[in-house]
């Protein structure tokens, strides 16, 4: 494992920027340094997956990433261009709800491995989740909830986007508190879940394979 | 053969004695009002028709009534903990959702700068742009009345309450801890590069701040009648700190406060009851030293999502233990999940005493009052005493 992921699968925030500005003034290709920070990330994930890093720790791990790549961004525009993103993702948490604990650690996640990420904020109507998802076009919609009044507007706004014709086109992930606790095969999305790193890694794969299936 | 006062029962509990059965608390908050078609507004303002309300559903109530300090927050322009106008979604609808919505909490990174809040004091730097405008359309009379009128109105309510029905308060005063107030106030991002980054300074409000809560909350179950009014004299201090702490940062950052608080208050002569959500099983090892030094039947651990059966092995014989009905199941759920899983809580939790059985957090106000009911028939029912 290089230093770079090493010093972030330690939460070494300073050993980190110390070992992004070592690797850049030996010329490293700072899409390389994105790529090895991201395996630091992805072993900060693998350790929460096995309950050996607590959420606090996933946070801290994607903040050292964040101001990583505020180091690596400018230096990727220079040398390449754009800093591209491999898919976007809308997020919100759903109307009546104002808890958004869980949809913001995922959307920092998502970030962190290069999804762009619209962000509608809390407490979001059908109508404007609906309006995103058809002005922005993402492969992905993510609602959040904690509370037990939110489940229904979970279906309600999958049920308006089956309306708008727009359904078809965009996976749905829920996640919150709440979805842990009830049936889920009463909820009209495709996934579910309390996991912010699981749902986040699936959003993922869902990505990747919209890709794939779009190559000629 | 039931033998005991629903106060009895309770304070039995706290001594981790056998009781006449299980006491049963359900967390009812805004639901007794929902059922009697009040209005938000009117739970909120109006605390005669919210204890008509708790009478006229005096069946859902169980061995103690949560007479909602919270509400009194609420309505504070003080900055107080964490529940006050500051951190709310300070819109006081009429409606419950869909059409309105239940005063909810949320995450406003105000604190900017820790030692500007330390030279300028909480409250006042609570008094700053960041608010919500709409604080400012209030005048000093009504500043003046929710601050103490108020408290006293609402007070001599649940009084009336208590003595009418032999039904305890679960609670007297309410308050936070230090790390729940930055999660509010710094917001849990910024709190948690805190901890890594300046962790002085969480330590430095932390040990600052816990003091002004716990003050706080004694002088709130003072005017509930605590030493008078039966159940006003126990502390309920949430929320158990911000999701997502490891050991580490539990017992670097939320352990030293929470005992501290705990100890203050025991040693003033008052009970409590710590209400902590999330799941703390990794933490109780921790938390069995929490009735360390002091008088034994002061504490009751009220736990959301720890696993209650690891709780009772942990703690029992230090501390009482208190939960844990999912809300999801008191709304979505049928009686006979709810009597299932009630049954399954005493059997694991409440031999030799020392055991609340409850909800989850609060009971929520769209819960089916007939899984309130189960829980409660549950408490007789599946009664090992």
């Amino acid at each position: 494992m290089g230093k770079l992921a090493g010093a972030l699968l330690a939460l070494d925030k300073k050993a980190a920027l110390a070992a992004t500005e070592e690797a850049l003034q030996s010329g490293t290709d700072p899409l390389a340094l994105v790529d090895e920070a991201r395996v630091g990330l992805a072993q900060v994930g693998e350790k929460y997956d096995s309950g050996e890093f607590f959420l606090m720790e996933l946070m801290r791990a994607a903040q050292i990433f964040q101001a990583i790549a505020q180091v690596l961004n400018p230096k990727i525009v220079e040398a390449h261009g754009a800093v591209k993103t491999s898919g976007k993702v809308v997020l919100g948490t759903v109307a009546g709800d104002i808890h958004d604990l869980g949809k913001n650690i995922v959307k920092i996640l998502l970030e962190c491995r290069g999804i762009e990420v619209i962000d509608l904020g809390v407490d979001v109507k059908t109508a404007k989740f609906v309006e995103a998802v058809r002005v922005h076009a993402p492969q992905v919609l993510g609602m959040s909830a904690l509370l037990t009044a939110s489940v229904s507007e979970m279906n309600k706004n999958a049920e308006a986007l089956e309306a708008a014709g727009l359904r078809e086109g965009v996976k749905l992930i829920v996640g919150g508190g709440i979805v842990g606790e009830i049936d889920q095969s009463n909820l009209k999305v495709d996934y579910a879940t309390v996991d912010a790193n699981a749902g986040v890694r699936l959003i993922e794969q869902w990505i990747s394979q919209r890709s794939t299936s779009s190559q000629p | 053969m039931l033998n005991m006062t629903k106060f009895e029962r309770i304070e039995a509990a706290y001594r981790m004695e056998v009781p006449d059965r299980v006491p049963v608390a359900p967390i009812l908050n805004y639901i007794p009002g929902y059922l009697a078609g009040l209005t938000i507004q009117e739970i909120l303002t109006e605390p005669e028709k919210l204890v008509q309300a708790t009478l006229k559903h005096i069946d859902i109530i169980g061995d103690s009534i949560d007479a909602d300090q919270l509400l009194l927050d609420h309505l504070s322009m003080l900055g107080r903990g964490g529940w006050d106008q500051v951190t709310l979604d300070w819109r006081i609808f009429d409606d419950f959702p869909p059409k309105g919505n239940i005063p909810n909490l949320y995450e406003k990174p105000i604190i900017e700068n820790y030692d500007d809040v330390f030279e300028r004091g909480f409250a006042p730097y609570m008094f700053n742009r960041k608010l919500e405008n709409k604080i400012w359309e209030r005048s000093i009379d009504d500043f003046l009345y929710y601050q103490h009128e108020y408290r006293e109105r609402y007070a001599l309510a649940w009084r009336g309450f208590v003595e009418q029905t032999g039904i305890p308060l679960l609670k007297g005063g309410r308050a936070c801890h230090p790390l729940d107030l930055l999660q509010y106030y710094r917001g849990i991002f910024n709190l948690t590069m805190d901890i890594y980054e300046c962790p002085g300074k969480v330590h430095e409000f932390c040990e600052w701040m816990y003091q002004y809560e716990a003050l706080h909350a004694m002088d709130i179950a003072m005017t509930f009648g605590a030493g008078e009014v039966p159940g006003a004299d126990t502390i309920f201090f949430y929320n158990g700190g911000p999701p997502g702490m490891s050991p580490e940062i539990y017992d670097e950052f939320y352990w030293p406060y929470a005992k501290k608080m705990n100890d203050l208050w025991v040693t003033r002569g008052f009970k409590v009851w710590n209400h902590w959500d999330n799941d703390h099983t990794p933490f109780l090892e921790t938390i069995k030293h929490v009735a360390d030094g002091l008088p034994k039947g002061k504490i009751v651990m009220d736990f959301e999502k720890t696993d209650m059966k690891k709780a009772k092995q942990v703690l029992g014989g230090t501390v009482t233990i208190y939960g844990n009905v999912p809300s999801a199941m008191l709304v979505y759920g049928t009686p006979e999940d709810v009597d299932a899983y009630c049954k399954q809580l005493i059997t694991d939790c409440a031999q030799g005493g020392g055991f609340i059985l409850g909800s989850e957090c609060e009971v929520p106000w769209d819960s089916n009052p007939e899984n309130i009911r189960a829980m409660l028939r549950a408490a007789e029912k599946y009664n090992p005493y």
